[in-house]
């Protein structure tokens, strides 16, 4: 398929977007306030920061807001934004060993460091639909926190802590696998040069942290089930806050805040390598903005997976992996189908008109042949 | 709330994580007294942030954060203030406090006094935030256990 231009519409494209935004508001309710998505939305806007690949929550609610709750469209919004700001600083690295930690589990070890904290969860508890959301008002909410408040009594409060990770207890007994030296362990940058393939494990990660959560779940989920011999287990899986850190343009290290992100390192089964070497275990890893269990879970298998290119199922693709969980290429791509292709399409109609006349010409002809070989 | 680790600027942290209405009206109690031009007006840019792997180390970028960034100066004195988010009136106050800390023979007791106000405000709402995760932890039993 090929592009054409078209030209005209211009008033009928102005009016259709007009009326994308009457049908956004027509039944006139009471404009929804950006805060409130940003609070209340939490989830959603952590996703439209994790595609987009911005963190800003503010204008990540205005964009889901302007998109009419369409996360996808938020997150390409949201990508278009960042291409209109210059880069001016980049951060230390991160360490979420020093994370404020707000949720740490892990599926691997019942005992870890610092115990396992459930932290915001709906994991344990049945989707049973809450009517009583339908008729929430301020005072509920007020009555609710006050409840929670009083749970804690300030007189007695433990001290903050940060916490151990579990992959420690692997490391501290040496089954991890070894770094192996012929990984390409260079840092590129995918906004700044375009992905070639085999792709060093730096650009797959950048790839991964700003995917679709869906698109990495789909292939994730079929790694998990068995196409490309995956076989994972959460080794631990934490939520809460990092600060950020910068060299400011005197050259001094500024905190400028805190980010919150969700990071998992997925153990992989047990394999033996070499002749007489011991098997080992491999973490995969995921990171990625805000709190997103489902998109980390399955970034992290699929960082395993495709190290493991010689398994051949999708899942262990790389180039495979990554062209299809990139949401906002993936979208662009499906709906431009539905721009004017009408040269395109014509020249394809007219070959298979021709065609058609073709095989009806030559069906005729061989008609014409048997019956003059039966006289 | 993150602990302060040594490396961070404990004022900044401070600045970054206190309210704004009470940093907007200490700043502009300051002004009366210190006059500060606007060397860089604030703007909002990108912060790239860089990440690793916690095994092997690979490092690799996480995505970009939006971050408002000013310049101030006192008596000739520049000071920088980088936040993140759309903030352009914390960006200016972290430079104009950035710009006095920097000052020579400047008095900064009643800035270390309304730092030390709001890092405790700071510092209990983390607490009871922590205690209230806290709550939330958890003893699995294996059921032969029981």
């Amino acid at each position: 398929m090929g592009y054409v231009a078209v030209k005209g519409g211009t008033e009928a494209i102005h009016n259709a977007s007009e009326l994308a935004e009457f049908y956004r508001v027509k039944d006139n309710t009471t404009p929804i306030d950006v805060k409130q998505i940003r609070t209340q939305m939490r989830l959603a806007i952590d996703k439209v920061m994790g595609e987009g690949g911005i963190y800003a929550p503010e204008y990540a609610a205005i964009a889901l807001k302007q998109a009419e709750g369409d996360v996808y469209e938020a997150a390409f919004i949201l990508r278009a934004f960042r291409t209109t700001l210059q880069r001016n600083y980049y951060t230390e690295e991160i360490n979420t060993r020093e994370m404020f930690v707000r949720r740490k589990i892990s599926a691997s070890f019942r005992e870890i460091p610092g115990g396992q904290v459930l932290g915001p969860t709906r994991d344990y508890t049945q989707r049973t639909l809450d009517t009583a959301k339908a008729t929430e008002t301020t005072a509920d909410i007020h009555l609710f926190l006050e409840q929670v408040d009083a749970k804690i009594d300030p007189e007695k409060l433990q001290e903050i802590n940060s916490f151990g990770k579990v992959i420690d207890l692997l490391k501290n007994e040496g089954l991890l696998k070894p770094i192996d030296p012929s990984d390409d362990r260079k840092l590129v940058d995918i906004t700044r040069e375009a992905i070639k393939f085999p792709a060093p494990r730096s650009a797959r990660l950048q790839m991964m942290a700003r995917a679709e959560t869906g698109g990495l779940m789909a292939l994730g989920y079929s790694s998990q089930r068995g196409f490309g011999g995956v076989h994972p287990t959460v080794g631990e899986l934490r939520y809460g806050t990092v600060p950020l850190r910068v060299k400011d343009a005197s050259g001094r290290l500024r905190y400028i805040g805190k980010i919150e992100v969700t990071e998992c390192e997925m153990v992989t089964g047990s394999k033996p390598g070499k002749k007489n070497t011991p098997p080992y275990f491999t973490i995969g890893y995921g990171l990625c903005f805000g709190h997103n269990e489902t998109k980390v879970i399955c970034m992290s298998t699929l960082d395993s997976a495709m190290r493991r290119p010689e398994l051949g199922a999708p899942a262990n693709d790389q180039e495979f992996v990554l062209y299809h969980t990139e949401g906002v290429e993936a979208m662009g791509f499906t709906n431009h189908l539905k721009l004017p292709h009408y040269v395109t399409f014509q020249s394809i109609l007219s070959n298979t008109r021709a065609s058609v006349e073709r095989s009806k010409k030559a069906n005729l002809e061989a008609e014409a042949w048997r019956q003059l070989a039966s006289v | 709330m993150d602990k302060p680790t040594e490396r961070m600027e404990n004022r900044d942290y401070i600045l970054c994580e206190c309210e704004l209405e009470p940093l907007e009206r200490f700043v502009a109690s300051l002004e009366e007294k210190f006059e500060a031009k606007i060397a860089k007006a604030p703007s909002v840019c990108m912060t790239m942030i860089q990440a690793a792997d916690s095994v092997e180390h690979q490092e690799f970028y996480l995505g970009e954060a939006l971050t408002t960034e000013c310049e101030v100066l006192i008596h000739g004195q520049r000071g920088y203030g980088v936040c993140l988010g759309d903030e352009p009136v914390r960006s200016y106050c972290i430079a104009f406090i950035d710009a006095l800390a920097q000052l020579p023979g400047a008095d900064l007791s009643y800035v270390e006094a309304f730092l030390a106000e709001q890092e405790s405000i700071i510092n209990k709402a983390a607490q009871l935030e922590y205690n209230q995760i806290m709550r939330t932890k958890v003893d699995f039993k294996l059921m032969e256990e029981e």
